[in-house]
């Protein structure tokens, strides 16, 4: 049998505000070795026309992260617990990223979470939990839908 | 070579990163804010039975959206998936290499879909990905 709380499938997070923050923006950009200094340097990115900092392409993840945190502290649960992923035989199976608009520093967005479902892989030996995060701006609507595969290995099945 | 007049088959200029140190990891976790112990401790590597900790699979994701937008800028960046192929362990350097797979069209944009591997030293593809990019 599998880990994950299968009855967890279906379930949509209440939309939790985050705000981008510049120096998180160009902390992320720099430990990634962005070099494009839109990323990190504010007067850069204005002379490039833009209001602030603009977060890098798989930023979505970490506001992600700050989404489930923030959660946490208002007595939401996280997807990760939602689910019961067990750390020990957790992998990252797959990522996507759909973008819609750009993500600036500055900005408030709203993180929504869902519970896709679940599947079954090799005879049993890996479950796979099906999950979604969507980045939406008050007024410029989505800006990013991140789809993710997390799979448990169970080592049974065979 | 630009997104206007990319053909298929062309490649875009690789990116390297690394060596991934246990510095790396501890300054991803923190950018990130993905705690998971698995990339950070090493004693909780050991109780899940693995001899060490392994770079965050995220870490090498950014290297393929580095290796999209310093070619085609982000502006230009409809799309990025990747699939974790395997773990990339500590000290590995990792190399992004990306191909021209495809021109299409949806919703009236003309898209380049670009096929991205992430290598490590020792020959083991670590990723597999995409990009979609507008080639308007």
């Amino acid at each position: 049998m599998g880990i994950f709380d299968r009855s967890s499938e279906g379930y949509e997070s209440p939309p939790i505000e985050i705000t981008v923050e510049r120096g998180a923006v160009a902390f992320f950009a720099e430990t990634i070795g962005e070099t494009n200094p839109i990323h990190s340097d504010v007067d850069a990115a204005r002379a490039a026309g833009h209001p602030d900092v603009m977060a890098p392409a798989t930023y979505p993840v970490v506001l992600d992260m700050a989404a489930a945190k923030a959660g946490a502290r208002k007595g939401i649960a996280p997807l990760l617990e939602r689910i019961n992923a067990d750390m020990r035989v957790l992998l990252h199976g797959t990522e996507t990223y759909d973008y819609h608009g750009p993500i600036f520093a500055g900005e408030t967005v709203e993180i929504i979470s869902r519970v896709k479902g679940f599947t079954d892989a090799k005879g049993g030996a890996l479950e796979i939990a099906h999950l979604e995060m969507e980045v939406r701006h008050p007024d410029r609507g989505t800006l990013s839908v991140a789809r993710r595969d997390l799979i448990h290995r169970l080592g049974g099945g065979k | 070579m630009t997104p206007q007049t990319a053909q298929v088959g062309d490649t875009l200029p690789p990116v390297t990163f690394g060596p991934i140190t246990r510095t790396t990891l501890a300054l991803y976790a923190g950018a990130s804010g993905d705690h998971n112990p698995i990339h950070i401790d090493t004693d909780f590597a050991a109780k899940a039975g693995l001899d060490d900790v392994f770079a965050h699979g995220m870490l090498s994701m950014a290297q393929l959206g580095r290796l999209a937008t310093d070619w085609a800028g982000i502006d230009r960046l409809r799309g990025l998936s990747s699939r974790f192929t395997a773990i990339t362990p500590v000290g590995a350097t990792v190399t992004c290499e990306g191909r021209i797979a495809e021109r299409l069209e949806k919703e009236g944009e003309p898209l380049l879909r670009v096929v991205l591997t992430a290598t490590i030293d020792d020959g083991t593809q670590t990723l597999r990905g995409e990009a979609l990019i507008s080639a308007a």
